[in-house]
């Protein structure tokens, strides 16, 4: 993992971490330097995540795309200007994704997934995928895992959004706060004399592989008790990732309707499936799924930043394994699946 | 404008958008994120209003700021950089306060809502009550750290901003402040006042002298003994500290000597304060622990670094002369403003309180700590101001919708709940609180103070520091005579005068308004004897804002801010927000919600 290089940060450094150096402490903040990072997938979702892992002062973000901006990009893609519509999406993101901190070193990459070498994903601390097809999101997840780097991949269709980690075994500090009583005088017993005291405790989590996650075995009596939260989000997920395995796309804003009932459609064979109760998975919160809605993206792409910063900090519980945004009750949950 | 791309949202969705108007306040931390958000999804018309300018400090996550617009207008900047990613959506940007007459409840009913983002509650206050006089939903957001909020106030359907009391800032007595300190921020408060009795405004409740009418040190005959100059206000010097620092021409070992050697050796002189506590040692400018020993190895931040005693006293004389330095450049009867960015500021309060800290044998503190401490502020991160205002805007997508009843408030957590809930939403709107005197159809409060010795200008500051109005007017229910009024000089020949000499008595009830806010409230006066100055009770059981609080900091734009009053600092962060806790059981919410802090209060262990 990370290690910390020991090269003391900059005063120009320390002036512009300041607010976070006071959050995550001055140790964190130095591993976070030291990590290079490739974000895959240059959407609104992607756009939001390197923005904040470029924020966050890591050593260098590699944005890889060979998808060319489209107008649909637009309502969320905010690193692309709106007139380099048909340009590679990585690269028309370099120039703002740099000025957002010129700390950072920006790379773009515009080679498809399937074109680059395993050992190219090698070659980064942390990789942090979007918009794969489920086939090539456990390629890179597998080559990951055999060098021990952090894979964390999402989505984001329309309001409803996902994230996955699996960041090995990883090794991590958690800090707690403790209030102390403190005496100054001999029979001093002042309530106030209190002082609050941090303890850091290291602890260790064991992360499975993206397919165990999605291969989850729903007959088993400990996932089948979960459906009684009535949140269909994994099955949300699941039905969107075979649409874009199936038709090598995302649900189009422009074929709302005849995308929806494809989507109806594959929603009824997964309740078959699965032997899912009846209207378990809803028809409303299959129809705000188009296109990456802004406000959407930038909640997902917050988790997900974080939980890059947590991974390559090393600092306090990142999720494990599954995180879930459900638009409809505005709720965000984190779950555990493939265990 | 409307959202750019067809299909992405549903028919009503979209029209709602397209002929909408909003009203961002606060381009910071959450409002740059509003700003974006609602320009990408194609909200046609925008205004944003903030009187801050761009600090480096904010460049690590108010992302539509580069370096090279430090100093410039933020709600400019915003404006800027915002239309860059949708140049066809109309944006107005306000380089101004929102709380000026220039933003009346016309100028608020033109907007189909409000989006706060704002980092005071002095400002939350203001624009609450706009919303509320306007008929107009507010979506009122904040982050501290990790964890975050959003909620909805809309008249007669949810709570308002001041429905509940918040908690008021923690305050400490000035007989610890002056003669017992036993904590680091007993010094850092000590060390404020000692900057503005020196250079800044000086203020008699800022006392920094041993203080003799300590109730704790009484029937020490020593008191009096060592020194004769004592009044029987219980203050020591009838000289004020400026005048005698200047007459030394702030000589720093003469300043040292008295404040870290004669003071505290009158303090030892009141000998029942030591009976219980360890009696603090005096020290001597030229015997100071520290002297010629090598700087310890240190691997932090160089301002993470404790000073010794010897290092203190340098940066104090390093940082005396430049700051009378200062002073002296200034014209006659100008002030210095403590601002925890200013280097020689910043230093003098942390050598002062480290020294003061030392003499009392309480553990010292780095600049970096002190900084944080003094200064207040509130650690802020790009993510969870990301995730906030991207709730902030599906919610107002909601709003537009007609759905105002499933905009319940949302909670960003710092750490998961039992239940997995990361964001975690409100079952229900949060009904208003009947006896709200902000809110409720008929608002009514009372207020306790001795009449005897209250004011009309104490009352005055009640008004606007108790009731965060802006300018009140008062008239005495049923006579119609004017007490107070926001006319200048109207009503200033009876300053002086107490509430009894105007003839105001035990249950008398005032009309007080404030025509900006559109804020009318009825105060009934109670009489208490004991009361040293006014307080406000709505309820028995809530402790309510007094006047006597301490302010641990004053956020370093104070100075463009209308100003802070004793209940209401301006804080440096995205928040002073508290975040009311779901029931963890799944029951519904105890009424009234209890209101936790926002922090890392959920994982804190209680070792007494
Ligand atoms: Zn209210």
């Amino acid at each position: 993992m990370v290690e910390n290089n020991g090269v003391e940060l900059s005063e120009a450094e320390a002036e512009q971490y300041d607010r976070q150096i006071r959050l995550w402490g001055l140790e964190s903040q130095k591993r976070i330097r030291s990590s290079k990072v490739l974000i895959i997938g240059l959407s609104g979702l992607g756009a939001e995540i390197a923005k904040n892992i470029i924020l966050s002062g890591v050593k260098s973000v590699c944005l890889l795309d060979n998808e060319k901006l489209k107008e649909t990009d637009l309502h969320s893609q905010f690193l692309a200007p709106s007139d380099k519509i048909g340009e590679n999406r990585a690269e028309t993101s370099l120039q703002r994704a740099r000025a957002l901190n010129p700390m950072v070193e920006v790379t773009a990459e515009t080679k498809a997934v399937e074109a680059l070498p395993d050992s190219y994903f090698g070659t980064f601390d942390v990789v942090c995928a979007t918009g794969l097809k489920q086939e090539q999101l456990e390629r890179i997840n597998n080559i990951c895992r055999d060098k021990t780097n952090k894979f964390l991949c999402g989505d984001v269709w329309g309001m409803f959004g996902y994230m996955f980690a699996d960041l090995f075994d990883h090794e991590y500090s958690e800090e707690i706060v403790q209030h102390k009583a403190v005496k100054r005088g001999p029979d001093d017993s002042e309530k106030n004399a209190r002082e609050t005291v941090t303890i850091n405790v290291k602890r260790r989590a064991i992360y499975v592989p993206l397919q165990n996650a999605l291969s989850a075995d729903w007959t088993k009596p400990e996932l089948r008790s979960r459906l009684r939260r009535g949140d269909p989000s994994y099955f949300v997920m699941k039905i969107l990732l075979r649409f874009r395995d199936e038709y090598n796309r995302n649900p189009d804003p422009a074929k709302r309707k005849s995308d929806t009932e494809i989507l109806l459609r594959m929603r009824d064979e997964l309740v078959k499936e699965l032997n899912l109760p009846v209207g378990f998975v809803s028809d409303a919160i299959l129809t705000d799924v188009f296109g990456i809605v802004a406000g959407a993206a930038a909640v997902v792409g917050g988790v997900i930043g974080q939980e890059v910063v947590k991974a390559v900090s090393q600092r306090e519980p990142p999720h494990n394994n599954m995180f879930f945004f459900n638009p409809v009750k505005c709720v965000g949950f984190v779950e555990l699946y493939g265990q | 404008m409307v959202a750019r791309v067809a299909g992405v949202f549903d028919e009503k969705l979209t029209e709602a958008i397209a002929n909408s108007k909003i009203l961002v306040v606060g381009a910071g931390g959450i409002g740059c994120e509003i700003l974006k958000n609602l320009v990408l999804t194609g909200f046609p018309y925008i205004e944003i209003i903030d009187l801050d300018t761009i600090d480096v400090s904010n460049l690590n996550r108010q992302f539509l700021f580069h370096k090279e617009h430090v100093g410039k207008s933020k709600a400019q900047v915003a404006k800027d950089s915002a239309l860059s990613f949708n140049p066809s959506v109309n944006i107005i940007a306000h380089h101004d306060s929102v709380i000026s007459n220039d933003y009346g409840v016309n100028y608020f009913k033109q907007f189909n809502m409000v989006m706060n983002a704002l980092d005071n509650r002095v400002a939350r206050n203001h624009v609450n009550r706009m919303c509320l006089a306007a008929n107009i939903p507010l979506i009122e957001t904040g982050t501290a750290g990790y964890a975050g909020q959003v909620e909805l106030i809309q008249k007669g359907q949810t709570q308002c901003y001041e429905c509940q009391p918040k908690a008021p800032q923690k305050s400490f007595p000035g007989c610890t402040i002056r003669n017992t300190p036993s904590e680091p921020i007993h010094c850092i408060v000590w060390a404020k006042h000692l900057f503005n009795q020196l250079f800044g405004e000086e203020d008699p409740d800022q006392d920094v002298s041993p203080d003799t009418a300590d109730p704790e040190a009484a029937g020490d005959a020593g008191a009096s003994a060592l020194r004769t100059e004592g009044t029987e206000a219980g203050n020591v010097e009838r000289k004020s500290t400026r005048a005698w620092a200047s007459e030394t021409n702030y000589d720093p070992e003469k300043l040292f000597s008295k404040l870290f050697g004669d003071d505290i050796r009158y303090l030892l002189s009141m000998e029942n304060l030591w009976k219980k506590r360890r009696p603090p040692t005096p020290l001597t400018w030229n015997n100071l622990p520290g002297k010629g020993n090598p700087t310890a190895q240190h691997s932090g931040l160089p301002d993470q670094r404790v000073w010794s005693m010897h290092e203190c006293a340098q940066v104090f004389g390093d940082s005396c002369k430049a700051l009378q330095a200062d002073l002296k450049n200034r014209p006659e009867g100008d002030h210095l403003v403590w601002d925890k960015d200013e280097k020689s500021a910043m230093d003098f309060v942390t050598a002062c309180a480290n020294i003061r800290a030392h003499i009392f044998n309480i553990p010292l503190k780095s600049r970096f700590e002190i900084k944080s401490m003094a200064g207040n502020i509130i650690p802020a991160i790009a993510t969870a101001n990301a995730i906030v205002a991207g709730l902030a805007v599906l919610r107002a997508q909601n709003l537009l919708k007609g759905e105002t009843r499933a905009c319940t408030s949302v909670y960003l957590r710092p750490k998961v709940n039992h239940r997995g809930q990361l964001f975690v939403p409100e079952k229900t709107l949060t009904a208003p609180n009947p006896k709200c005197y902000v809110c409720a159809s008929k608002p009514e409060v009372a207020l306790a103070c001795n009449l005897k010795q209250l004011t009309l200008k104490d009352l005055n500051a009640a008004f606007k520091d108790g009731l965060n109005m802006q300018a009140p007017d008062a008239v005495v229910e049923g006579k119609g005579l004017v007490v107070l009024s926001s006319e200048p000089g109207e009503t200033d020949h009876n300053n002086e005068k107490t509430l009894e000499e105007i003839g105001l008595n035990d249950g008398s009830a005032l009309v007080v308004d404030d025509f900006l806010q559109n804020y009318e409230v009825r105060v009934i006066l109670q009489q208490k004897d004991e009361e040293k100055s006014w307080r406000l009770v709505t309820d028995p059981d809530i402790p309510m804002p007094g006047p006597k609080e301490e302010k641990p900091a004053n956020g370093s734009n104070g100075a463009d801010e209308p100003k802070p009053g004793p209940s209401c600092s301006k804080e440096d962060s995205d928040s002073d927000m508290e975040i009311i806790e779901e029931d963890d059981t799944g029951e519904p919410a105890p009424k009234p919600p209890k209101r936790r802090k926002v922090g890392m209060n959920n994982e804190i262990v209680d070792l007494c």
